[in-house]
C-alpha cells in the first residue's frame, strides 16, 4: 500500500486522538506528552499501532528526536520514501 | 540451606566462565537477530570492557557513570568494571519524548553526587548530554561505548573483596537529591543467596530466566545480571522499550526458550492482558514458567488473577506467581511468598485495619473483608518487624497483626547511602532500616498496607510529589510554595491517579481554565507522566500544619472524600501528629486500592 502526505496526516491524527489522555484538539503541533498526555506506556502503544498500519519500524533511537504529531510525520515519511511507498 | 561461603561478583563470573552451555541470549526488535554469549564468552567480553576502562585511567574505587540503552553493551560494560574494582553508576538512558531537560538535570545530579569521573555511553546520546560535562565536578571525559566493543586492552587483575563497593544503585529520591544505595560485594553474595537457592529453589544450570526489565534498575540488574551469574543460569533479555510496544514478545521468549522464571512489577501482567491478543497467543506455550514474579509496586491480585485466566489456555499455571517485597536498601529482595502456592491474600476486616491499624482475620465474603496480599517470610539471617513510626530506636516491635512501619535487618541491607551521611543516619533506627512501607506480620509473614513516603508509583516508576510540585510552580499565576500533588487510586482508572492542587489569586473562570492547561502541560512536559486532574484553588484552602507546612496526605484525604473543591474559607490550621495523620490517610489510600472500589 501506498501513502502520500495527507493521509499520513490524517492517519496519525486519528490515532492519537483516539489515545490522548486530555480535551485538546489534536493538530500537527500537538505536542505528545505535554499536550496530549500520553505517557510513555501509552506512546509505546501508539508506535506499535502506527508501525502495523504503515508496515514499519521505528527503532528506539528514533524516539529521542519525537516531540510532536508532526516529528512522528517526518519520521514515517522519510522511512515510506526509501521504501518508495510515498506517492507525491 | 545453609549458605556457602560468599564470593564476590568478580569471582562468580570468573566460576561460571567454565560454562559454555549456559549464558546471555540478548534479542533485539529484529526476531532474527539474538546473540548468544556463554559465560566463557561473557567472561571475556566483560575483560574486554574493563581493561578498556582501566585504559581510561579508572583505578579500583573509582566511579564510571554507565548510559548505555544497548543491553549487551550494559552487561560487559558493568560485570568488566566490577572485575577491575571500578565502581559502575547505572543511570536510565533518555527515552525523548521531549523531557530532555528534566533527563539532563537528573542525570547531572547521580553523575555529581556520585563523583563518577567517566561516563561511558553511545555516541548518540553523548550527543545530547552537552554540557553534562562542564557542569559535573570531576567528570573528566564522556566516553562513545562504540570503541570499548572492539578494544584490545587486557583486564588488569585487581583484588577485591567482599566488603569492597559493587556498584552504587541510585534511587528512590527527588530529582534535586538523588540517594545512591551503596551496595558492597556481600551485600549481593547474601542477597544472591537468600533469593535464588533460599527463595526460589534455583536449579544451578538449569533454571532458564526471560527479562525485559531494565537494566539501571535493581530487579533487573541483581534479579537477571548479578543472580544468574552466580548459578549459571541462562537469561534471555529483551529490550525493555520492544516489551511496551509489543508485550507479546515476552510471552513469545519465553514459550521459545522454554523460560522458567520471568518477573514484572504488577502493571507489566496488567498491560499483557490489556495488549496481547488473541491472535498473537497462537502456538505459544508458557507451561515452562515455574516462577512469575511480581514485586517493585503494590500488588494488585485482581490484575493477577486476569493474567491467569487469560494465559491458562496457553499452559500459564497460576500457582507460578511468587508475591515479592523488596527495595534496593536491602540489595533487591526483602522476602518472597512461597514458591508454587500461587497469590495468598489475608482475610481481614477492613474497618478495624483502616480505623485502627489491627489486621482481624474474618471469614471470606463478610462485609467489609479485605483481601492483603501475603509476601512471605524473612529470609533466613534477617529480619523484618514492624515498629510504631515513633519508635527511634526499634525497642518496642508491635505484636503480630499490629499496622506499623516496617522495619528490616540482616546482611542484605546497605551501609547506606553513597556520600550522604544525614540522610543515611535518617533511614536506621536502632540497626533497622526504616522501609517506609506501612504493613503487618502474621504468623511470621509480612503484609503490606501502604506506604508512609508519599511517592506516587506510574507503571512502576516511582515519582516525587516534590519535583511535580515545583514544575507547577513555574507557572506564571501559581502562588509559589502552594502547590501539592499526589497520587490517588480513586476515581475511574486500573492506575494510580494524578491530581495537582494549588493555589492561585486568579478569580476569573476562563483565567482558572488557562492555569489548568498551563500546569498540565508543563508537568507532562517535564515529568513525562499523565496528569489526571488539576484544581485551581483560593489563596489559603490548602491545608498547612501549624508550623505552615504543606499537608499533602491530608489533602488527599480531603480530595478523596470530596471536600477539597468545597474549602473556601481561610485555612484550617490542623493540629494531628503528622505521623499519625500520614499513616491513617496512607492506610486509607490503600483501601481503594483493596477494594478495587472506585466510587465509595
Amino acid at each position: 500500500m501506498t501513502w502520500n502526505r495527507e493521509s499520513v496526516h490524517k492517519e496519525l491524527i486519528k490515532v492519537f486522538g483516539q489515545h490522548k489522555q486530555s480535551e485538546v484538539d489534536v493538530s500537527e503541533t500537538s505536542e505528545i506528552v505535554g499536550d496530549l498526555g500520553i505517557d510513555s506506556l501509552g506512546v509505546m502503544e501508539v508506535l506499535a499501532e502506527i508501525e502495523d498500519t504503515f508496515k514499519l519500524t521505528i527503532p528506539d533511537d528514533a524516539l529521542r528526536d519525537i516531540n510532536t504529531i508532526g516529528d512522528v510525520a517526518t519520521s514515517i515519511l522519510t522511512r515510506l520514501e526509501s521504501d518508495g511507498r510515498l506517492e507525491g | 540451606m545453609s549458605a556457602p561461603s560468599p564470593r564476590t561478583v568478580a569471582q562468580a563470573i570468573e566460576d561460571a566462565a567454565a560454562s559454555s552451555s549456559t549464558g546471555y541470549r540478548f534479542l533485539e526488535e529484529s526476531p532474527d537477530v539474538a546473540p548468544y554469549h556463554s559465560y566463557a564468552d561473557v567472561e571475556r567480553m566483560s575483560a574486554r570492557y574493563g581493561g578498556a576502562m582501566q585504559a581510561m585511567g579508572l583505578r579500583k574505587g573509582d566511579r564510571v557513570a554507565l548510559i548505555l540503552p544497548d543491553n549487551a553493551d550494559f552487561v560487559f560494560a558493568f560485570l568488566g568494571a566490577v572485575r577491575a574494582g571500578i565502581i559502575p553508576v547505572p543511570i536510565y538512558p533518555p527515552t525523548g519524548l521531549g523531557k530532555l531537560s528534566g533527563y539532563l538535570e537528573n542525570t547531572l545530579h547521580i553523575v555529581a553526587k556520585s563523583g563518577a569521573r567517566v561516563l561511558l555511553t553511545s555516541s548518540e546520546i553523548k550527543k545530547i548530554l552537552g554540557t553534562i560535562q562542564a557542569e559535573a565536578p570531576g567528570l573528566e571525559k564522556v566516553v562513545g561505548v562504540e570503541g570499548v566493543r572492539t578494544a584490545n586492552d587486557k583486564l588488569r587483575p585487581e583484588k577485591i573483596d567482599l566488603d569492597d563497593v559493587c556498584f552504587l544503585q541510585f534511587t528512590s529520591g527527588s530529582t534535586a537529591r538523588p540517594k545512591g544505595v551503596t551496595l558492597t560485594h556481600r551485600n549481593l553474595a547474601a542477597n544472591v543467596h537468600a533469593i535464588m537457592p533460599v527463595g526460589l529453589s534455583i536449579q544451578d544450570g538449569v533454571d532458564h530466566g526471560v527479562s525485559w526489565l531494565p537494566l539501571y534498575h535493581d530487579m533487573g540488574l541483581i534479579g537477571f545480571v548479578i543472580a544468574p551469574v552466580y548459578h549459571r543460569n541462562s537469561i534471555t533479555f529483551l529490550p525493555p522499550l520492544l516489551f511496551l510496544k509489543r508485550p507479546a514478545r515476552w510471552l513469545e521468549s519465553i514459550s521459545k526458550y522454554k523460560g522458567t522464571i520471568s518477573f514484572g512489577p504488577n502493571f507489566a501482567y496488567a498491560l499483557a492482558v490489556k495488549r496481547i491478543k488473541e491472535s498473537e497467543m497462537e502456538g505459544l506455550d508458557l507451561s515452562s514458567w515455574r516462577i512469575a514474579g511480581c514485586g517493585a509496586e503494590p500488588i494488585r491480585a485482581d490484575n493477577l488473577r486476569a493474567f491467569a485466566e487469560k494465559f491458562s489456555r496457553i499452559g500459564f499455571d497460576e500457582r507460578a506467581f511468587v508475591c515479592c517485597y523488596g527495595m534496593a536498601e536491602s540489595t533487591l529482595a526483602v522476602s518472597f511468598s512461597k514458591i508454587w502456592t500461587g497469590v495468598r491474600a489475608d482475610i481481614v476486616d477492613g474497618e478495624t485495619l483502616w480505623s485502627k491499624g489491627r489486621a482481624e482475620p474474618v471469614a471470606e465474603g463478610t462485609p467489609r473483608a479485605a483481601g492483603i496480599v501475603e509476601c512471605g517470610a524473612a529470609f533466613e539471617g534477617h529480619e523484618i518487624k514492624t515498629f510504631a513510626p515513633d519508635d527511634e530506636e526499634s525497642v518496642r516491635p508491635l505484636p503480630e497483626r499490629e499496622v506499623g512501619e516496617l522495619r528490616i535487618r540482616g546482611p542484605s541491607v546497605m551501609q547506606g547511602y553513597w556520600n550522604d551521611p544525614d540522610v543515611t543516619k535518617r533511614s536506621f533506627a536502632g540497626g533497622f532500616l526504616r522501609t517506609g512501607d506501612l504493613g503487618y506480620i502474621a504468623e511470621g509473614k509480612v503484609y503490606i498496607c501502604g506506604r508512609s513516603k508519599e511517592v506516587v508509583i506510574v507503571n512502576g516508576r516511582n515519582y516525587y510529589p516534590q519535583d511535580i510540585e515545583w514544575e507547577a510552580s513555574q507557572v506564571e499565576g501559581v502562588r509559589k510554595g502552594n502547590v501539592i500533588a499526589f497520587g490517588t487510586m480513586k476515581g475511574p482508572s486500573d492506575r494510580e491517579r494524578v491530581v495537582i492542587a494549588f493555589e492561585t489569586s486568579e478569580k476569573d473562570e476562563a483565567g482558572k481554565k488557562r492555569l489548568e492547561a498551563d500546569v498540565r502541560k508543563a508537568v507532562q512536559q517535564s515529568v513525562g507522566l499523565t496528569v489526571d486532574d488539576v484544581l485551581p484553588l483560593a489563596p489559603g484552602v490548602l491545608p498547612k500544619t501549624s508550623s505552615g507546612k504543606l499537608q499533602r496526605a491530608k489533602t488527599r484525604e480531603l480530595y478523596e472524600s470530596g471536600e477539597l473543591l468545597g474549602r473556601t474559607s481561610a485555612r484550617e490550621v490542623d493540629k494531628l501528629d503528622l505521623v499519625k495523620e500520614i499513616a491513617k490517610s496512607q492506610i486509607g489510600y490503600f483501601r481503594h486500592r483493596l477494594f478495587g472500589k472506585s466510587d465509595d
